[in-house]
């Protein structure tokens, strides 16, 4: 049976990852790291402690994760715990619990992340979103 | 505050396209409102329905046609889509009859895949691994 044709774009895809990927390897250490994070966004994460488990040093973890990615770690990480906290505040959820489930520690500085992220405070995401039920 | 409210694929079809992105992909119908023999045309993400909406855009423009045809047949999509877990979306798509012109493909750190719309594009699909 003949394989089909590759087209344009798969072949370039091809192209720029064998010719401009990263070794594989980093690929797998980072890729392990941000499974990391997505499984304990809710605890305090120590950045030297991800690093060190990537087997690199915090600086070169750092580069990698961000020339992977786009994002540095500490981004990422804000993202993510942003994105988990929609969530449990459409499911209706205190902004005080919400801020500790997520990995805040101080509910200031969650409530100012959570608006610079996504342009309303807490409780108007929630009250937004509430009254507009999906 | 500016904010990205939407953004659009180019289909051939509105109504055949409606049908294609809410019966096999799964948006939702958001807006349908009717402008001269075309409509304005909206979809939403079912878990993100008040987020950025996906503009059903009719071909009314030849130039455009032109474009779509060469993306088309140099495999290149015209936008791509998020997934959390691509290869069961791609078993899924497929027993819906959903055609593919590139396999799941790990690409860095992403899973990559490339569906015909049938609607005149090719879109691609991905999973951040």
């Amino acid at each position: 049976m003949n394989t089909p044709k590759k087209t344009f774009y798969e072949q370039e895809v091809e192209r720029i990852s064998r010719e401009h990927g990263l070794p594989q390897h980093y690929y797998a250490y980072v890729r392990q790291s941000k499974a990391f994070m997505e499984r304990h966004y809710g605890d305090k994460i120590e950045l030297d402690k991800i690093a060190s488990a990537a087997f690199m040093s915090r600086f070169h973890y750092i580069r990698v994760f961000q020339q992977v990615y786009g994002l540095t770690p500490r981004q990422y990480l804000r993202d993510l715990r942003i994105a988990r906290a929609k969530e449990l505040l459409k499911k209706g959820h205190s902004v005080t619990s919400v801020c500790f489930n997520v990995g805040y520690e101080s509910l200031p500085t969650f409530s100012k992340v959570f608006k610079r992220g996504t342009g309303y405070s807490p409780k108007a995401y929630q009250d937004l979103n509430i009254s507009n039920r999906e | 505050m500016i904010k990205i409210y939407v953004t659009s694929v180019p289909v051939q079809d509105q109504e055949k396209a409606l049908q294609f992105y809410t019966e096999k992909l799964g948006f939702i119908k958001k807006t349908d409102v009717p402008v001269g023999e075309y409509r304005w045309l909206t979809l939403v993400s079912p878990n993100e329905q008040n987020g950025v909406e996906l503009l059903l855009e009719p071909m009314a423009f030849t130039p455009a046609r032109e474009y779509q045809k060469a993306l088309k047949e140099a495999g290149i999509p015209w936008t791509s889509f998020m997934v959390d877990d691509l290869k069961k979306e791609y078993e899924r798509l497929k027993a819906l009859g959903v055609q593919f012109i590139m396999e799941p493909k790990e690409v860095g750190p992403t899973m990559i895949a490339v569906l015909d719309d049938t609607c005149g594009n090719n879109i691609q699909l991905a999973e951040m691994l």
